[in-house]
């Protein structure tokens, strides 16, 4: 903290660092302030005017999000001229993407009508003309761009460039018309992208979605989210898998937000989109044993446990139990591979136990 | 990890060595691209030009095998030019000379012959690493697959030492865990060296406290470790249960597992999917996946995180858990009446030190986990190892000398192979390749070639060929580019139609056992479409439901 440095936010003293925008010194005592385009991971795009506020001193409001805090300055967040600017912007997104909420929320849930829950509008515009294109030839299966959703706050081409590193997406035309795309409009599968879908994550309007959520046709509000740990490389990062009660079905993973889990708001492809397997109808649904033809024949439970503690003991009864070999699985849980050691060092006394940590 | 994966943006130097992070380990690469951004200098060695390299100040494309030379000679650099951390050395290590009197013999200039990275570019790699505070390292498994793997690890940790980057944030030594729950299972005891909590097993105090707390008593046979196993199925070994792991597909040499398999009397597959393993089954156990079931995963930088039940498991499919359970019910050896896996993790915590502070409620309480060591209930997490010195005591310097890999090039197999993995698909990819988006992006193997020695042998990018090594043949897709090195070759082990692990030797390092996948001398022959493709010499029981 620089010394004696103070801002005066709503009436609030507050001390901060050099170079610190309004909008962190804020978010530090519990101040909100409203935003769309902001995200503590990337640089300030000041693109959507949502945390405009007031300075002392200033003709006109500055955004919060990348106006940097001065010695002294006094700064209004909550006052009737600030409502009104935000109102009025809420309003005019609406316009310009979706204004009935069920249409708006039928993927993902649109912050826009989050912050108009709070902060109200300033009633229905007329309907701001479509100019943005999409690339509706787009092969990729996994994210769907819907143009007439975006209101180019260009959290996902900053996520694309500043967090994934890849500058797949970009604004691409001027004006009414600028719209995310890629090189050429090219199918994303043909371009850097790597299909993390951080653009999804970070979309707050649900321009951004998952192809595969999109034709289940369940909104994510009626989805019920359930906190995990992604079961593929060795990051442990932490997912919400977005299940479907009723048709006991995971409708697609969502990443938890930033600063929360060690994964920082971000997944990978695999984390995100590689859910398919669990409802494969490929899974082994029964127990199966091989008969003398050498075909398998479905079994019960009780059947096929026997089959395997008789087929154990037999082994140790003619060879000694180290003629028994028990391989785990780096994929099973904790408490699974303590069990399966115990099994092997408890119910045969052997120490021949492992798993694919050997390479 | 001695370090925890948020402290990487904060770092100062990254070294990069052994591992294509982004593909293998995306959202550590996302950190490694923070810190790079805001100024972090990265050096990579890796014999391929991996992603990481087009924002690294430094690639160090070496020859495959040769990173004992690279690390000797880095270290060669900081000795003679006074750069090692005196003080350090001095109150947390020993051995010192004889690292110090090693590594005099390694020249950079020696280095560039044996590595073929420019004597210059080690120099300043070195300095740049040892000058910098918080400069952690970073590997995978192309430092540890190789028959000098144990060697490299060594190699490295001297480098760490000699410039006292332990115990310190965003630095240290961080091997890259490559599964969701490989630390987990470790710690949890699933090898044969040691019981839950890293707990000696051939320390007889160990197995009188297992003894009594199972009340049974515990062998004194030393276990066998997964690569021993492998060399001894259907001798030594004539009954074997898998639990979740396709050996047909991971294990290098993977005809000679084959035919082994057939002389086995009892092979129990559990798992999700009838796997390639599964052909070699007497019984197979239908188990529930990670969305199935409760418990914990354990992650690279041991953190310890909830795993939650979010869907029921199809059909008859049980979690792991229930099925482990009832087995050792059958066996006669009564177990207290888990209904839920909290309590296995109590009775765990109850046996480990390490991990007794650490329980379902407290996870369930904390959304970023909990690293151990975590000793008692109010314990904190440990973001970093090694803070109040080194833990055994005092580091130990471990001198190595270069050996060769266990084959090279020669006239018959001109080409060094090695294998890895792909951002899209993840290991034997049952999973992977059951997602239609994947399998689309990726849909089948291929062969990296340098555009000269496609040239050379008159193959083209995108047309067939084998893949011959004094193991196996099998058939890929070329890709003709500038990735691999002149003279090297690099395959992923994904696909089941491709076995590429029929080519890898099954060769091992000489303390760990773990395979070469990383080195094998190989040739290419051009194929065309038509031809037809001579199935690689492992036995087939190839019998489907």
């Amino acid at each position: 903290m620089a010394d004696g440095q103070f801002v005066i936010i709503d009436g609030n003293e507050l001390s901060f660092e050099e170079g610190e925008t309004l909008l962190q010194v804020a978010a530090r005592a519990d101040i909100e302030i409203p935003t769309l385009c902001y995200d503590e991971r990337l640089s300030p795009a000041g693109a959507c005017r949502m945390c405009l506020v007031e300075v002392e001193g200033s003709r006109l409001m500055q955004p919060a999000c990348s106006f940097k805090a001065t010695g002294g300055m006094v700064v209004r967040t909550q006052t009737p001229k600030v409502e009104r600017n935000r109102r009025f912007l809420l309003s005019l997104h609406m316009a310009d993407t979706e204004q009935d909420r069920e249409r708006a929320e039928d993927a993902n849930p649109s912050r826009i009508f989050d912050l108009a829950d709070v902060h109200g509008t300033a009633g229905c515009f007329p309907k701001v003309e479509q100019k943005r294109s999409g690339r509706p030839q787009d092969v990729n299966k996994f994210i769907e761009f819907r143009p007439e959703r975006c209101i180019n706050c260009s959290l996902c081409t900053r996520y694309c460039e500043q967090i994934e590193a890849v500058s797949a997406i970009t604004l691409a035309g001027r004006g009414a018309e600028t719209t995310i795309s890629t090189a050429d409009a090219k199918s994303l599968t043909d371009t850097t992208c790597e299909l993390c879908g951080g653009c999804v994550a970070v979309c707050p309007t649900g321009a951004m979605t998952e192809k595969p959520a999109l034709a289940y046709g369940k909104p994510e509000k009626e989805l019920e989210k359930i906190r995990t740990t992604c079961n593929f490389c060795g990051v442990g990062c932490q997912l919400d898998l977005n299940v479907d009660r009723e048709a006991n079905r995971i409708v697609k993973a969502t990443s938890p937000p930033p600063g929360t889990t060690v994964n920082d708001g971000s997944l990978c492809v695999k984390g995100r989109f590689a859910n398919d397997f669990v409802h494969h109808e490929e899974r082994l649904t029964s127990p199966l044993i091989r008969q003398e033809d050498g075909s398998f024949r479905e079994a019960s439970w009780d059947e096929a446990l026997d089959r395997v503690v008789s087929g154990l003991q037999g082994i140790a009864d003619r060879h000694g139990e180290d003629a028994l070999a028990f391989i785990s699985s780096s994929r099973c849980t904790g408490e699974e591979n303590y069990l399966f050691q115990k099994l092997s060092r408890a119910a045969f006394r052997t120490h021949n136990v492992h798993q694919c940590a050997a390479t | 990890m001695t370090n925890s994966i948020p402290e990487i943006r904060d770092a100062d130097f990254l070294f990069v060595t052994g591992s294509n992070t982004t593909e293998a380990h995306p959202i550590i690469a996302m950190e490694m691209k923070r810190a790079v951004a805001r100024g972090a200098k990265l050096a990579v060695s890796d014999p391929r030009a991996i992603w990481l390299t087009e924002i690294a100040d430094w690639h160090m494309q070496l020859k495959p095998g040769s990173d004992v030379w690279l690390l000797n000679a880095m270290a060669h650099v900081i000795v003679t030019e006074g750069l090692e951390d005196r003080e350090f050395i001095e109150r947390a290590t020993e051995n010192f000379d004889s690292v110090r009197e090693t590594v005099l013999r390694y020249p950079p200039e020696e280095a560039e012959k044996h590595t073929g990275v420019p004597a210059e570019m080690i120099r300043e790699v070195a300095r740049a690493y040892a000058g910098t505070k918080k400069a952690g390292i970073y590997y995978t498994l192309g430092i540890t697959e190789h028959t000098t793997g144990t060697d490299n690890v060594y190699a490295l940790s001297n480098l760490v030492l000699m410039t006292g980057h332990l115990g310190v944030r965003s630095a240290g030594m961080n091997p890259l865990r490559g599964q969701n729950n490989v630390q987990g299972a470790n710690d949890a005891g699933a090898t044969p060296v040691f019981y839950p909590g890293y707990q000696s097993a051939s320390d007889p105090d160990v197995r009188d406290k297992f003894s009594k707390a199972w009340g049974v008593e515990q062998s004194s046979n030393p276990g066998l470790n997964l690569n021993q196993m492998m060399k001894v199925l259907g001798t030594d070994l004539k009954g074997l249960y898998l639990m979740g792991e396709d050996i047909v597909i991971s294990e290098p040499n993977v005809g000679r597992v084959e035919e082994a398999l057939n002389h086995m009397e009892l092979v129990v597959v559990q798992d999700i999917f009838f796997n390639e393993s599964c052909r070699f089954a007497d019984v197979i156990l239908p188990a529930a996946c990670y969305a199935e079931k409760d418990g914990v995963f354990t992650n690279s930088d041991r953190r310890v995180q909830r795993v939650r039940k979010a869907v029921d498991p199809p059909g008859n499919a049980r979690a792991d858990w229930q099925i482990l359970k009832e087995i050792m019910d059958r066996s006669g050896l009564e177990q207290p009446d888990y209904q839920h896996p909290a309590e296995i993790y109590a009775e765990m915590a109850s046996l480990a030190p390490k991990f007794s502070g650490i329980s379902h409620e407290r996870l369930n309480a904390d959304p970023k986990g909990l690293q151990w060591p975590v000793e008692t209930p109010d314990a904190p997490s440990t973001e970093y190892l090694h803070k109040n010195g080194v833990a055994r005591g005092k580091g130990l310097f471990q001198a190595v000398d270069y050996r060769p890999p266990f084959e090279s090039a020669d006239p018959e197999y001109p080409l060094v192979l090695s294998t890895g993995r792909t951002l899209y698909h993840y290991n034997a990819a049952t999973q992977t390749r059951r997602s239609e988006g994947l399998s689309g992006k990726q849909p089948e193997c291929f062969v990296e070639v340098h555009p000269r020695d496609a040239r050379r042998l008159g193959i083209e990018d995108g047309q067939m060929a084998d893949v011959v090594t004094r193991r196996g043949r099998v058939r890929s897709r070329v890709m003709v580019s500038r990735q691999v090195r002149r003279g090297a070759i690099w395959m992923p082990f994904h696909f089941p139609d491709t076995k590429t692990n029929a080519l890898t030797t099954d060769a091992g390092d000489a303390v760990t056992g773990t395979g070469e996948y990383k080195v094998c001398a190989a040739r290419l022959e051009p194929r065309t479409e038509e031809q037809p493709e001579q199935v690689f010499p492992g036995a087939y029981a190839a019998i489907r439901v």
